[in-house]
């Protein structure tokens, strides 16, 4: 018993001997995900002390921003937003915005479907009634109604009888002809009142003939502006026709053709407008004239839909008959984005209605390409250029006195609807810059 | 006279009032330390955090000295969250689990699991839903008095969106992210009963009661398969005190056990590279939990990745856009190139689509996922997070050798788990993300000193040259060249080179006290460069800490 027992310690012994020849140089394996570290982990700030007092103004604005934000979607105000745009041209109402040429000032307004609001839109589906209000306080109030039928008895056949009011409070004049001054300025207060009927038939989708018949009422009140004098001793000894306003008929005539895949974010296609149009007074006074416009755009595909070339051409001659003349309101008008229905042409680098002229020739091109695209978002650039004159008679057309205007715009849209279009343009009277939702062409 | 005596009367009041704030302050301290932590709830939104990534921050940025800084020098900032061994703890962040120990095929493609999902034994009581865009989503408790939150497919790609948060919750919970038990329902219309309290947020922004004909609407938009079945991937509601979201940026400051700052925690950083791999474009902070569990008696804070419905080929409404995962939500950087490329610059996206015939889907429930012009540097998520940026050459390789402890086979098992009808379907998922994998691992390693596994046996110190291991380099030509310095004093004690991956450790390099730094590089035939720095700390016991250059 004790030999085994000696014979066992021995066995022991050398066992430990071994194992302990064997785990020399061996290390002891240790548990590499163990929190052990260099240095014992203390908090410390992200940024040197200086970057954090450079920040701190910015935090000052990011803390109420982000609480707005936040707030703003947990009670999804956005969505109820978009819901009540929604529900509101269900109803018939739509809701109207942008901003003017003029100060880049917001207008508002409404759009009332009035069948859709009386809930017979359903029963009368090619039938129309639409009043219009828009107002841009200090600038302009506007209000217009329109009743019709889109397609008689199914054929392309529509009709409309029309009445507006517009009041224009500050319209400016810089006097007439291709070489007037800026320093000339200033401006006056026009109301229109218009009746009127049209008639037209579709030819097919894209062809439209429309003939019109019109009763206007155009009231001028003078008014100085901007420390500036009234229009008549500013332009004293100058012919300005019409500046005591007049009650007129126009007769018009306009032919359409549009095959643009989008109106407000065309890639390609193109549109043309043709119009006749002859206007008479019925006052007695001398405006009897001939309006001739052409206005035609073509976008290009530059082997690719992000590449968009557009040219533009407008041109518009009014010319006297019977020893008539031409109102000033009713001349062609160059300057300004263009961007709205009343606006002069887009000659970006000068002030809204900067060239009043009997005939009015324009070339827009303009470059626009894709430079982010993010799901439905999509931001263009555009390098553009206004190539524009004012001018009496057809033959006093001077190359020489072509206003030019180069800039560039970028453009955002969700869903091809531009949301946002910021565009700076420089000419020989400076540089401007427009914000606005709408693009020019 | 007298004003002296003013005076030290004045001195002893306020010597008074001064102990006496001690005291008292001492007093609050002493009842806050026996205070439980009061965690505050931290609030992030989508648009919150567009703002304040997109916005914010890369306008803020351009402010940061330090970061100036760090760029005109062409320093990085190292993670602060790794230990000796270049290894990330545990934490409420990380649990170390594929790359601690291999896990089994099974628990792959169970992932992260209390139960097996909603119990069906009785109707689903509807609690809630949510109407976004049109297709709805579920707030349901089950038999068990379990609750989840199902989402549908839509319309055209069953399985789509289903499949991807399935299989991405899979794939982060082994890599070692906390993320919640998300399993895959398939349900009959009449399994589900609307409570009496119902509520449903409407997609006009309004909240109503749910009706019962409300519901059958939302389900009547909702695709159903052969059997008449709606797929959802069903996510339990985590039991704990919810905190909001957690930021990869700053710390929770109220949170005593959460002292490195997020943007500077190496699984944070390391999030935008497994985004890459797994096509997570809307990974982002407002899309993560934080919640509060009691532990033995402890509270502890656990934060939670949620949300993978932007995953694989898919978005919430569908197949993935094509510029997603290619450019940030606004992207300043390409913007202005575009802007002067004057519009003659086909972005890879652009291209890509161009050639896809501008289609998303060859494969409705893959979606638009290949790995053509992928490119693991470029990878963008929705939001540009600094914290993803700052992805050092360690931190990489922390991810790249991560990575590669998925087989094939255990990335087919995870994809196993997104239950595809056809089989080609997984194969083809399957597929793309093996190939990412290698594209991504590649792509670190070639940047990376890939040694590693390093181990003191038999006075040699062994480890593994991964690269080789990995079959991204060749067994031929490869040179270790070994500079043995001892810590805490200039100058080189040895330089030796060897040609196989290991080195013997003379007697003498070992000090008798302190470490020994033993640095490693590698240079290649394939290649003219020597890789960066690889440091071994050393003593008699062994390897004491090892870091990868960053």
């Amino acid at each position: 018993m004790t030999a085994k027992a000696r014979k066992l310690f021995s066995f022991l012994c050398l066992g430990l001997f071994a194992f302990a020849l064997i785990g020399y140089g061996e290390e002891q394996k240790a548990d590499l995900y163990a929190p052990v570290y260099n240095k014992p982990l203390s908090a410390q700030p992200l940024k040197d002390v200086l970057s954090r007092i450079i920040e701190f103004p910015f935090k000052l604005i990011k803390w109420p921003t982000d609480k707005g934000i936040i707030y703003t979607e947990q009670h999804r105000l956005d969505k109820k937003t978009k819901w009540i745009y929604e529900q509101s041209l269900k109803q018939g109402v739509k809701p109207l915005f942008g901003f003017t040429d003029l100060s880049a000032l917001p207008f508002f307004g409404a759009e009332f479907n009035l069948l859709t609001l009386a809930r017979q839109k359903e029963k009368y589906p090619d039938l129309f009634a639409t009043t219009t209000l828009l107002y841009c306080p200090s600038v302009f109030f506007s209000i217009g109604s329109e009743i019709g039928a889109q397609k008689i008895g199914g054929t392309g056949f529509h009709t409309k009888g029309l009445f507006s009011y517009d009041r224009q409070q500050k319209e400016p004049f810089y006097g007439i002809g291709p070489h007037t001054s800026m320093g000339d300025s200033t401006s006056y207060r026009l109301t229109t009142t218009r009746v009127g009927a049209a008639a037209g038939y579709e030819f097919s989708p894209t062809i439209d003939l429309d003939a019109g018949f019109d009763y206007r009422k155009e009231n001028i009140l003078n008014r100085a502006h901007d420390g500036k004098g009234d229009i008549r001793s500013i332009f004293a000894g100058q012919n300005i026709p019409g500046i005591g306003g007049d009650d007129l008929l126009d007769y018009s005539l306009v032919l359409g053709r549009d095959t643009r895949d989008s109106k407000d974010e065309a890639t390609k296609g193109s549109y043309q407008k043709l119009l006749f149009q002859f206007t008479d007074s019925v006052k007695g006074t001398s405006a009897r004239f001939f309006k001739y416009q052409i206005d035609m755009a073509k976008y290009f595909q530059l082997a690719s839909p992000r590449r968009i070339l557009v040219t533009r051409l407008f041109a518009e001659h009014n010319e006297k008959i019977d020893h008539g003349e031409v109102p000033f309101y009713d001349m062609a008008k160059l300057g300004g984005a263009g961007a709205n229905a009343r606006d002069s042409e887009t000659e970006r680098a000068f002030v809204y209605n900067r060239f009043y002229g009997q005939s009015a020739l324009l070339l827009n091109l303009e470059y626009r390409y894709t430079v982010m695209e993010y799901k439905e978002f999509k931001l263009k650039t555009a390098f553009f250029s206004d190539t524009g004159e004012v001018f009496g008679k057809i033959h006093q057309f001077r190359v020489v006195d072509l206003q030019e205007s180069y800039g560039i715009g970028f453009y955002l849209s969700y869903a091809r609807n531009t949301l946002l279009n910021f565009s700076v343009a420089h000419g020989n009277e400076g540089t401007r810059f427009y914000v606005k939702n709408k693009l020019a062409f | 006279m007298n004003m002296k005596l003013k005076k030290i009367k004045l001195a002893h009041q306020a010597l008074a009032f001064v102990i006496l704030g001690f005291g008292v302050f001492g007093l609050t301290g002493l009842a806050m330390a026996g205070e439980t932590v009061k965690f505050k709830e931290s609030e992030s939104s989508f648009y919150s955090d567009l703002f304040d990534q997109n916005v914010y921050s890369e306008g803020v940025n351009q402010l940061d000295l330090g970061r100036w800084g760090r760029k005109l020098f062409g320093k990085e900032l190292s993670s602060k969250d790794v230990n000796v061994f270049d290894e990330v703890p545990d934490s409420g962040f990380f649990t170390n689990r594929q790359g601690r120990e291999k896990l089994s095929r099974e628990a792959l493609e169970k992932g992260y699991q209390e139960t097996s999902g909603p119990d069906l034994s009785k109707p689903l009581e509807v609690l809630a839903a949510e109407q976004r865009g049109i297709y709805p989503r579920f707030w349901v408790r089950d038999a068990r008095g379990d609750e989840y939150l199902l989402e549908f497919d839509p319309q055209g790609n069953m399985e789509l969106v289903t499949g991807a948060e399935i299989i991405a919750s899979r794939f982060y919970y082994a890599l070692g992210y906390t993320v919640p038990q998300f399993t895959i329902l398939s349900i009959k219309p009449g399994q589900f009963q609307v409570a009496s309290q119902a509520t449903t947020w409407e997609d006009t922004g309004f909240k109503k009661t749910l009706s019962q004909k409300r519901f059958e609407e939302y389900l009547m938009v909702l695709p159903q398969n052969a059997e008449g079945l709606y797929r959802a991937s069903a996510c339990k509601i985590m039991k704990g005190d919810y905190h909001g979201t957690f930021s990869f940026e700053s710390r929770r400051k109220d949170d005593p056990a959460d002292l490195v700052n997020h943007r500077d925690r190496r699984e944070i950083r390391t999030l935008g590279i497994f985004a890459a791999w797994l096509n997570h474009y809307d990974l982002r902070a407002s899309d993560t939990l934080d919640m509060s569990v009691e532990k033995n008696g402890q509270i502890e804070m656990k934060h939670y990745l949620t949300d993978f419905n932007g995953a694989l080929g898919s978005t919430q409404e569908g197949p993935k856009g094509p510029m997603l995962g290619y450019e940030y939500a606004i992207d300043y950087g390409e913007t202005i190139k575009s802007i002067l490329a004057l519009g003659f610059r086909e972005k890879p996206w652009q291209k890509k689509w161009r050639l896809a015939g501008e289609k998303k889907q060859t494969f409705p429930a893959v979606g638009y996922f290949t790995n053509e012009f992928f490119t693991p540097a470029d990878y963008k998520t929705e939001f540009p997070y600094e914290a993803f940026r700052l992805v050092t050459r360690a931190d990489g390789f922390w991810a790249a050798k991560l990575l590669m402890s998925f087989s094939e086979e255990d990335i087919r098992a995870m994809v196993k788990a997104g239950q595809y009808r056809e089989a080609k379907d997984a194969e083809v998922i399957a597929k793309i993300l093996i190939e990412r994998r290698d594209m991504i691992v590649r792509y670190w390693l070639s940047r990376v000193n890939p040694l590693d596994g390093f181990s003191l046996s038999g006075g040699k110190l062994s480890f593994k040259d991964l690269a080789i291991d990995y079959g991204m380099a060749s067994k031929e030509g490869n040179v270790y060249h070994v500079e043995v310095m001892n810590d805490g004093r200039k100058g080189k004690i040895a330089q030796s080179e060897a040609k196989t991956p290991g080195i013997d450790i003379r007697p003498e390099w070992i000090p008798a006290k302190g470490e020994t730094r033993i640095i490693f590089r590698v240079s290649r035939a394939s290649t003219k460069t020597v890789s960066p720095a690889v440091t071994v700390l050393l003593n008699a016991a062994g390897v004491q800490g090892i870091r990868h250059e960053d």
